[in-house]
């Protein structure tokens, strides 16, 4: 029964990925209100078979459910398993619930946000595949499973961020959010390798041993835990915009305002967190992981703080408040306080899901509180008034208002020498083939050199 | 050192270039903050053109469509919102004796126009021209439209034709023209010209099709169909796009975008933008002085260029000079370049230059100069990306910076072949469908070539949209027209002794309020006036912390009017007023929270959890967290019972002291008065007059004050009418009013009001005073007002798609309360959408007509005017202004959303408590939102006036706004004579009469039966029988 239960769990948001994938491909146009009730139905159904995972849980006092639909591919020479397998525990069934009420919540919302878009849509189409990317990220027992997940939800994010492709910049910061997760998708694949080549599969039973969470305790050597513990902790990085990629997560406020909500409010920018809750263990076993993990999520609260306030608009202003509380997430599991960190997930999750839902709101709420205070608002008195000296002042708001000059830095350092190699290597393959062939090959229009020239195929402002 | 003419010369640079700044600042976006939202024409800056000569450079200027595209007109004819007879008589009027000159011999002009009207001819693109060329069975196939005999005597004329010239060849002459050879060469890969004899029809088809398209390209090369194909780009980054697909802006906006919203930002950010005191200039100048240019390498020497530009002491105008220098502009281009500069983000440019000139309208306003420093910033910001892109091409090494405009857009116009292909391709397809045949082009000339190809550069795309839109308009007003003159002809219809008057806003939203109002209640009596009353006030409710403006936006009121809770009440208010701010103040404190680290942490860990109730009950059950909303509100709200402060000592100027507010009675006598006399109240009083305001009410929407009363700038009209009720009311008034000859019985009482066009509820002012006398009619007046709001409701949910048609009314009013209360809802309401018209007269002369909601309505009695039109040049000095306003909004936004308007709301973004962005960074939108106007078709607003042409035309000259824009075609203007059905039509600066042409109006039992069950936009109609009519 449980693990008919469990498999309706993530049966049902795969069905609906189907039912909408499928339709859109057949080119069958399915009417708004049939769109919005399969959604409907959908969430219900999860919902409903996770709650009762739940109360079968904490009637049994089973802390560990583990429900295994089989190999996907299965090399016995090699002994290579890829294992399709879903664990029910203490950390995925609270996720779950989560994933399913504020997808709820939002699919509700969006049903009659969106009303008579042309985009209707292909919106619960990229919704389906987000909602089926994060269960199969909360329930993944094996390190391939996380990773399907986790590309699932990156694809659909990029695409969200995108969605009003006819203006250049949602497009352009759609391949900004897809380029700083790939470089997340490189760490975290690495690690998934890594992890393979030392325990022999995937499973996070056999790295963490077999202690349902988060009582595992990991069965890596503290050198192997710090090095896979680093490139995991870099994946998490690029999910929930750490520093250096804090950079994107403003910019993916470029969606429709339900989608923004849901996933870089509330569920996909936490998403980094949960992982490094989920190799807890690691954590434990390595000091100098942990250290890193606390340092970089200090930086990061650091950075955000500063950085939240100057922003003069709501939504990048809530996309830097997110990142503040998901830094404070990240020391949370480094100092080792996992149900903290999970409860303050939750509870933040849901705050900053209704914070950006009612961010349109804005003006009017504004209005009623100068009302209620029968005055215009107070300034903040904060950290920049009391910094001594003009020029330090202005250096700090600068800082704040460049956003650390992250972004700036990534251009420099990294995309620019990157675009550098392969434009050298484009020159150097046509100066072979014409030698090859004796004639001037045509080459494309001339490239500009500035770092916002990733995307040459955007339109004028 | 300087000579003094050096000085003077340099002064006098300085001045033009301000004066250009000025000028070109009347092209920005008018719309101040959007919590104020302001109707006004988009192009008010261009009102003293002509409307067709404006509309043709608005797309130059601006980049935005100024009409819709041909595909959507031409829906418009194949659904018979327009008719080929109207297309056809727009032509005529257009072309006058021009109409049947012959084109070349091939046609005449009207032929010519119309076939290009009424067949979608395609004129893509370079790339999709050579695609359907080489892809598509276009030059193997006629089109599809074409008819067999049409087809047929082409083919059968080119092949006789061309088996001729080859006889004449064999004979040794033949083929000497050039073209005949060169068609011949192209076609010997195709076809196979040796066994041309035993071709068959489908052969001779693609002959004569290759045949075709040949000559038109040989002909339309003789000509120069596009002589300057580069004249709408004018900056740098236009011409640098246009050739390299690369985007300086891009560049320049990332910075230009955050810094005008630090600089505009009324109080949102944590963190003021540094030296903001010291002016825009200085405060950018200080911030990009110091600092990182890393990741940015174009703005690497714009720390050296500010330090200069200090030690130099240039001011900001000699900042501009010096940069129009080195992007080297010539003097003559001065205007146009800055104009293009500043319009490159419109949405900021435009809020700074508000917020300069109307700092009352802000919280934090710009000192003045602040535009100017605007464009002194973006032009060395533009210069410096120029730059940087100038030196990145290696291949524009030896071209001076200066001249770089000038290189580019030489390069640029050489490249121009695209237009000659897009040229042939329409003379091709015209030839089948007029039935050219090739030996007819073969043919002509060079001289006919250019005339032809001349032709269809003067009828061009726009030119054509043009004659659509005239067309629609065209069809919309003789529908107006017809049914006011058919009407008008019936008998007047006003009850003799009304039971009860309710005066309500000219808003269209409220015609089929009126309408449902005189239907259920014959003996009620409606009026119309803009929605203000007459009372232009800075008002403050009890409850208010500032006050708000509420007249039109081009009134600036010159009175303050505070609502104070009853002294009896004070007490209670007191306590009130405390535990709102203590819950104020709380809930201020839980909001930085949420965003700060530390106290975010807390917060979000113990409470957020609880954050799922209101995302949960909001979202699933709206309207129970709205009832729950409003019961918990219901404790804190100031006490019930509530007065204006109206009246000011005589002695006393006004202000906001508290002795100085409000009006002396004199002053309220005259408002008193004028707001009757307006309207043609001055006789046979109701014992109950109503004044209703309306405003509206919505969740979650940054554009809620666009549906709020436009003529009280955005808010609520309710204290307005409140206002002018508590005057009426006055006996010291009434007596004063007496003496002036106009006698309001002593029974007669009045109330104010508040419509909420959204809900559809009704809220009563100051109903403690209403005499016991009255309670009953007031009881009776309410009962008719809750069975009017379902059937309103009922009539409002025809148009919204996600409301059943077959709801019934007390359903229908459900369902607009649940719109209100949802914090999902993009569309509370449609507003003033598919406004067409607006009728100045009495109701009497139109009461029981169906307009759909799609007319202002303003009463006006020229009966009780004088010889000069006094009243109506008053009533018009403020109508015509403010309906076009509206007008013009709406009709610009529905033909470019994303240009005019402000696109879809869904990625809107609150930024600097303004306006809106799209998304994370964006030029601010002003204007109104796609889900505001996807209903509204675009016309040009038809006011029917009921008075002379005499009496306008002088109000025309009088009055220069009104002139404007009747005279230049802003909106469209018929006058319908008071005594008789006669209309006439202000066409070409005079009246002509105008001759209705259908001579019958359709009838309907009731407005329900006219509408149910139909979505789309309807045609007016009768309502209620013809024998209802004889009742008065």
């Amino acid at each position: 029964m449980l693990t008919a239960c469990g498999m309706i769990v993530v049966l049902s948001p795969a069905l609906l990925l189907a039912v909408f994938g499928l339709s859109a491909l057949a080119g069958i146009r399915l009417s708004e209100r049939l769109v919005a009730k399969l959604t409907e139905a959908s969430v219900v159904l999860g919902l409903f078979a996770a709650i009762l995972i739940l109360g079968v849980m904490l009637i049994t006092d089973r802390r560990f459910i583990p429900v295994e639909p089989g190999d996907w591919v299965s090399i016995e020479d090699e002994h290579f398993h890829f294992t399709i397998k879903f664990v029910f525990d203490r950390l995925s069934v609270p996720f779950v619930i989560l994933t399913f009420v504020l997808c709820g919540v939002i699919g509700a919302f969006a049903s009659r946000y969106l009303h008579r878009d042309e985009g209707y849509h292909r919106f619960f189409l990229f919704y389906a595949i987000f909602q089926l990317g994060m269960i199969l990220s909360s329930l993944a027992g094996t390190i391939e499973t996380l990773f399907l997940g986790w590309e699932l939800v990156g694809l659909s994010s990029a695409l969200l961020v995108a969605f009003f492709h006819t203006r250049p910049n949602p497009v352009r910061n759609g391949l900004r959010v897809w380029s700083a997760y790939r470089i997340a998708d490189a760490a975290f694949l690495v690690g998934a390798l890594t992890l393979h080549h030392m325990t022999g599969a995937g499973d996070f039973e056999g790295l963490m041993g077999s202690g349902p969470w988060p009582e595992g305790r990991a069965s890596v050597t503290d050198q192997q835990a710090l090095y896979v513990g680093l490139l995991l902790l870099g994946a998490a990085a690029g999910k929930s915009a750490l520093i250096p990629f804090s950079g994107w997560l403003p910019r993916a406020m470029e969606g429709p305002t339900p989608s923004s909500a849901v996933f870089y409010g509330a569920l996909s920018v936490h998403l980094g967190a949960f992982l490094l809750l989920r190799v807890s263990p690691l954590l434990e076993a390595s000091l100098p992981l942990r250290v890193t993990v606390i340092a970089l999520g200090l930086a990061t609260v650091v950075f955000a703080t500063m950085t939240a306030r100057v922003q003069t608009d709501v939504k990048s202003a809530l996309a830097f408040a997110s990142l503040i509380q998901v830094s404070i997430i990240v020391v949370e599991i480094g100092l080792g306080f996992r149900y903290i960190a999970l409860s303050h997930i939750i509870g933040h999750a849901c705050l900053r899901t209704l914070q950006l839902l009612r961010a349109p709101s804005l003006l009017k709420d504004h209005h009623a509180l100068e009302n209620a205070l029968g005055q215009h608002l107070p300034d903040q008195r904060g950290l920049l008034r009391r910094l001594s000296g003009d020029k330090l002042r202005i250096s700090a708001w600068r800082f704040a208002s460049e956003r650390g000059y992250l972004d700036a830095m990534l251009d420099a350092y990294l995309v620019r020498p990157f675009i550098a190699v392969f434009m050298w290597s484009d020159r150097m393959e046509r100066r072979w083939t014409d030698f090859l062939t004796g004639q001037t090959s045509t080459s494309a229009p001339a490239p500009a050199p500035a770092p916002s020239q990733q995307t040459p195929n955007t339109n004028g402002q | 050192m300087e000579t003094p003419e050096q000085a003077n010369a340099a002064a006098r640079k300085s001045a033009e270039i301000e004066n250009h700044i000025l000028c070109a600042a009347e092209m920005l976006p008018s719309q101040g903050p959007i919590s104020a939202f302001a109707f006004l024409n988009p192009l008010q800056g261009m009102e003293d053109t002509p409307f067709d000569d404006a509309l043709r450079t608005v797309r130059d200027i601006y980049g935005c469509e100024p009409y819709l595209e041909e595909s959507r007109y031409r829906a418009k004819v194949d659904r018979g919102r327009i008719l080929v007879d109207d297309l056809r008589e727009v032509l005529a009027a257009d072309l006058g004796d021009t109409a049947e000159e012959s084109i070349a011999r091939l046609c005449t002009r009207r032929e010519l126009r119309l076939n290009m009207l009424l067949h979608p001819l395609n004129s893509g693109d370079e790339h999709e021209l050579s695609w359907v060329i080489a892809e598509s069975d276009a030059l193997q196939r006629f089109r599809t439209e074409i008819s067999h005999e049409t087809r047929e005597t082409l083919i059968t004329e080119t092949k006789n034709w061309i088996l001729d010239e080859l006889r004449q060849r064999a004979a040794g002459g033949g083929l000497e023209n050039q073209r005949i050879q060169t068609a011949f060469e192209e076609l010997a890969d195709i076809l196979p010209l040796r066994s041309i004899e035993r071709w068959n029809g489908a052969q001779w088809e693609q002959m004569c099709l290759h045949l075709l398209w040949s000559f038109a390209r040989q002909g339309v090369e003789t000509t120069a169909p596009c002589p300057d194909p580069t004249a709408s780009l004018i900056r740098h980054r236009d011409l640098i796009w246009k050739a390299y697909h690369s985007d300086p802006d891009q560049w320049v906006n990332d910075i230009l975008v955050s810094f005008c919203a630090a600089w505009l930002d009324q109080g949102y950010a944590h963190w003021k933008l540094p030296n903001r005191e010291q002016g825009f200039w200085n405060s950018f100048s200080a911030l990009y002085t110091h600092g990182s240019t890393v990741g940015k390498p174009w703005i690497r020497t714009l720390n050296g260029e500010l330090e200069r530009i200090r030690t130099q002491g240039l001011s900001p105008t000699e900042v501009i000079t010096e940069s129009l220098d080195a992007l080297g502009v010539p003097a003559d281009e001065h205007f146009r370049y800055l104009r293009s500069t500043m319009l490159a983000l419109r949405g900021w440019a435009g809020m700074i230059w508000q917020t300069e000139t109307r700092a009352d309208r802000v919280y934090i306003g710009s000192p003045s100069g602040t535009l100017i420093e605007f464009v002194a910033v973006r032009l060395l910001l533009d210069r410096l990306a120029a730059n940087y892109f100038h030196t990145g091409q290696p291949e524009l090494r030896d071209v001076a910076f200066a001249d770089l405009r000038s290189v580019l857009k030489t390069a640029l116009d050489q490249q121009c072949r695209a237009c000659i292909d897009q040229h042939a391709y329409i003379v091709f397809q015209l030839a089948q469908i007029l039935g050219w045949s090739p030996q007819s082009l073969a043919q002509l000339t060079a001289e006919q070539w250019k005339l032809l190809s001349g032709e269809l550069v003067q009828f061009n795309s726009h030119e054509q949209r043009r004659v659509f839109h005239l067309a629609f308009e065209r069809r919309m007003a003789q529908q107006a027209l017809d049914t006011i003159a058919f009407r008008a002809s019936r008998e007047r219809l006003a009850p003799s002794k009304p039971q009860l008057q309710v005066v309500c806003c000219i808003d269209a939203r409220e015609e089929s309020f009126r309408r449902h109002l005189e239907e259920v209640a014959p003996d009620v009596e409606t009026f119309g006036t803009a929605g203000f009353f007459g009372v232009p006030m800075y008002y403050r409710g009890a409850a208010d912390a500032h006050y708000a403006a509420l007249c039109p936006i081009v009134i600036k009121p010159q009175h303050w009017v505070v609502e104070d809770v009853v002294y009896s009440l004070e007490d209670s208010h007191r306590a009130r007023t405390k535990a709102r701010r203590v819950i104020g103040a709380a809930s201020h404190s839980f909001h930085v929270g949420t965003r700060s680290s530390i106290g975010g942490a807390l917060l979000s860990t113990v409470l957020g959890p609880l954050a799922t109730a209101p995302l949960v009950s909001r979202i699933l059950f709206p309207q129970l967290a709205a009832r729950m909303h409003k019961t918990a509100r219901q404790f804190v709200a100031p006490p019930a019972v509530t007065r204006l402060r109206l009246e000011r000592s005589e002695n006393e100027t006004p202000g906001t002291d508290e002795d100085q507010i409000g009006f002396t009675l004199a002053e309220m006598c005259t408002m008193a008065e004028r707001a009757l006399r307006d309207i043609g109240l001055t006789h046979s009083f109701a014992r109950l007059v109503i004044f209703l305001g309306h405003g509206s009410s919505c969740m979650n929407n940054p554009h809620e004050s666009a549906y709020h009363c436009g003529a009280c700038s955005g808010s609520p009209g309710g204290p307005n009418a409140r206002a002018l009720a508590a005057m009426l009311n006055d006996v010291r008034v009434r007596r004063i009013l007496k003496e002036r000859g106009l006698s309001i019985p002593e029974e007669t009482h009045f109330i104010g009001g508040l419509h909420n066009t959204a809900t559809e509820e009704i809220t009563f002012y100051d109903l403690e005073l209403l005499p016991t006398n009255q309670v009953r009619s007031l009881r009776l007046a309410r009962e008719l007002f809750s069975r009017v709001a379902e059937r309103n409701a009922h009539e409002r949910c025809r148009r919204f798609e996600s409301a059943r048609l077959d709801l019934n009314p007390s359903e229908a009013l459900r369902h607009v309360q649940n719109r209100a209360e949802d914090l999902a809802q993009t569309r509370p309401e449609y507003g003033n959408s598919t406004n067409a018209m607006c009728f100045v007269g009495r109701r009497s002369r139109i009461r029981g007509l169906f307009l759909d909601r799609r007319s202002f309505m303003m009463s006006y009695d020229a009966t009780q005017d004088d010889q000069n039109s006094t009243i109506l040049a008053r009533i018009l000095g403020a109508v015509i202004p403010v309906c076009e306003g509206i007008n013009m909004l709406y009709t610009l936004s529905a033909i470019d959303t994303p240009g005019w308007g402000c696109g879809t709301k869904l990625p809107h973004n609150v930024t600097s408590l303004l306006g809106v962005m799209d998304g994370a960074a964006s030029d601010l939108r002003p204007g109104l939102p796609l889900q505001g106007v996807d209903i509204h078709e675009p016309v040009r607003l038809m006011f029917v006036i009921e008075s002379t042409p005499d009496a306008l035309l002088k109000i025309m000259s009088d009055n220069p706004v009104v002139g404007r824009i009747c005279k230049n075609g802003w909106a469209q203007l018929a006058v319908l004579d008071p005594q008789t059905a006669r209309i006439q039509v202000f066409r070409n600066g005079r009246f002509e009469a105008y001759q209705p042409k259908e001579p019958e109006l359709p009838q309907a039992e009731s407005s329900l039966d006219w509408y149910r069950g139909k979505r789309d936009h309807l045609g007016f109609a009768q309502i209620g029988s013809p024998s209802g009519l004889s009742e008065c």
